[in-house]
């Protein structure tokens, strides 16, 4: 019945998402007409209200994907195919691939192993729906958001003491705090500091204010109404670093797992609650 | 006896305040550890960004960044670390082809509202090579009642402030005063060393004519911002 419901919440998102940007606005115009369109959104703003979150379907798409892909070989830290409260404790120390991974990373670098994946066809499965605004459903984002969804409940913690990760922490703080590009932006422009302040209309969270980063990454994948599809860390990555006018960011990197490392760090103690909303 | 009791009662708890007060500096200025080396970070940013060569002078840190990089705010740096910061950005301001003058405030209005330029992305999203914009809004409360950030400082009335009027419009004083709003524009580090404020014009974003346009919409008594 969940599924059911799930299901017409989502297609009623994804309509709704779709037509909230202006890319679909073009493809839906001629079909549905502006009484069935507001109906829609109605619908959609009724569903929220009743706290169904459009970003658990992800989480059904997700389970067929780990069983398609093989997955369940995946050890995510906790053992191969042992997923209850792997997310919490990432990213982490693998000694089979000799360096800190997050949770994206870690699948990834699964998909290369148990799925015959190369590097380019993980990426390429990776940004399958970057970019879209409206109707794209990702194997990837779906694996994401089951993974983290099995940790829904339980604390991050991430093992500040493993020297490794140590040394990851360390060097995502550092990054975090490089003025970098034609804009002189980075990450603490935004999201550090003690004064709360906005940009435009929205409130940033800071590094600097306790709590704050753990409420920031604890409820990612992050369903977002605009594109009617959650939004996963890397792709977080990808478009911050897009608005703060850096080269593009390439997912699964050092540069991903050390800006995890540090976030995730800080957001030691924080029950993980995905999917998260937002607009 | 007595007094002489007092007297080196009063020379300890001196001499206790002082190191307490010498330990507590000690501790606001700790030694900076570097955990990791400065090469390992931008090893690690440059492999973690694409290599498109037609980006790649993108992640050429200068001088001032990469001073600005090494601490977190402005008020954790130390005097001589703002003053080269200054130095560095007051040695080349570009003007205008026919130096300070009051621009065109409705050209300048669009450059403010505009959000857009130098954004790219292979999957999209991406602006167009000829879109430019500061993006103003993002940090700053400009025109009376249109949303704007709280990052930078209010913006309101900001001519009027600076008691430009139109019968002054002309005045050696009031060209001083466009020239300090252009440096800011042009290049903020150079009044605000290590600010969140891009450098446009010092990175080429905005063109010298673009920044007097902008300070023109800032300033002139006939722009929205100051009715």
């Amino acid at each position: 019945m969940k599924k059911k419901l799930l299901l017409g919440v989502f297609t009623a998102g994804a309509i709704a998402g779709g037509l909230l940007s202006t890319k679909a606005f073009a493809q839906v115009e001629g079909e549905i007409s502006p009484e069935e369109e507001m109906r829609l959104v109605q619908e959609f703003n009724k569903m929220l209200a009743e706290g169904v979150n459009p970003g658990e379907i992800w989480y059904e798409v997700g389970k067929e994907a780990i069983k398609k892909y093989h997955l369940d070989k995946c050890d995510l830290g906790l053992g191969p195919g042992v997923f209850k409260g792997a997310a919490a404790q990432l990213p982490r120390y693998f000694a089979d691939a000799g360096k800190v991974m997050d949770l994206e990373t870690r699948v990834g670098w699964c998909l290369q192993k148990y799925a015959g994946m190369t590097q380019d066809q993980v990426l390429k499965f990776v940004r399958q729906c970057w970019g879209k605004s409206g109707n794209c459903m990702s194997e990837y984002d779906g694996i994401i958001m089951y993974l983290t969804m099995e940790s829904n409940g339980h604390k991050i913690n991430v093992n500040l003491k493993d020297p490794h990760v140590k040394k990851m922490f360390e060097m995502g703080k550092q990054v975090y705090y490089t003025r970098l590009g034609p804009w002189d932006f980075n990450c603490a422009t935004c999201h550090a500091g003690k004064k709360e302040v906005r940009i435009r209309a929205t409130r940033l969270w800071s590094a600097d204010r306790p709590g704050e980063a753990g409420g920031a990454v604890s409820i990612f994948p992050k369903y977002l109404v605009r594109w009617g599809m959650p939004m996963s860390m890397h792709y977080r990555y990808a478009e911050c670093i897009r608005q703060m006018r850096w080269p593009e960011f390439i997912p699964h990197s050092d540069l991903g797992v050390a800006l995890s490392t540090y976030m995730y760090g800080l957001a030691n103690g924080t029950e993980i609650k995905a999917p998260g909303i937002g607009r | 006896m007595k007094k002489g009791l007092i007297l080196t009662g009063l020379f300890v708890l001196v001499a206790g305040v002082v190191e307490a007060q010498q330990k507590k500096a000690q501790q606001a200025q700790p030694k900076k550890e570097q955990a990791v080396k400065q090469e390992e970070v931008m090893q690690v940013l440059k492999s973690g960004l694409s290599s498109d060569p037609r980006f790649a002078w993108k992640v050429q840190q200068d001088e001032a960044q990469r001073i600005c990089s090494q601490y977190p705010s402005r008020e954790e740096m130390p005097a001589s670390a703002v003053q080269k910061v200054i130095q560095l950005s007051q040695a080349e301001i570009k003007y205008p082809q026919w130096g300070i003058y009051m621009g065109d405030w409705k050209e300048g209005k669009k450059l403010v509202d505009s959000p857009r330029g130098g954004r790219y992305a292979s999957y999209g999203f991406s602006d167009k090579p000829t879109d430019k914009g500061g993006n103003c809004y993002a940090c700053h409360l400009i025109e009376k009642g249109v949303p704007g950030g709280t990052m930078g400082p209010n913006l309101y009335q900001y001519g009027k402030r600076w008691n430009i009027t139109k019968e002054n419009l002309n005045s050696p004083e009031t060209v001083e005063k466009i020239k300090s709003v252009y440096n800011i524009v042009y290049n903020s580090w150079s009044a605000f060393p290590c600010s969140s404020m891009p450098r446009f014009g010092y990175h080429g974003n905005l063109s010298p004519e673009d920044i007097a346009n902008i300070v023109a919409y800032l300033l002139h008594p006939e722009s929205p911002v100051n009715k």
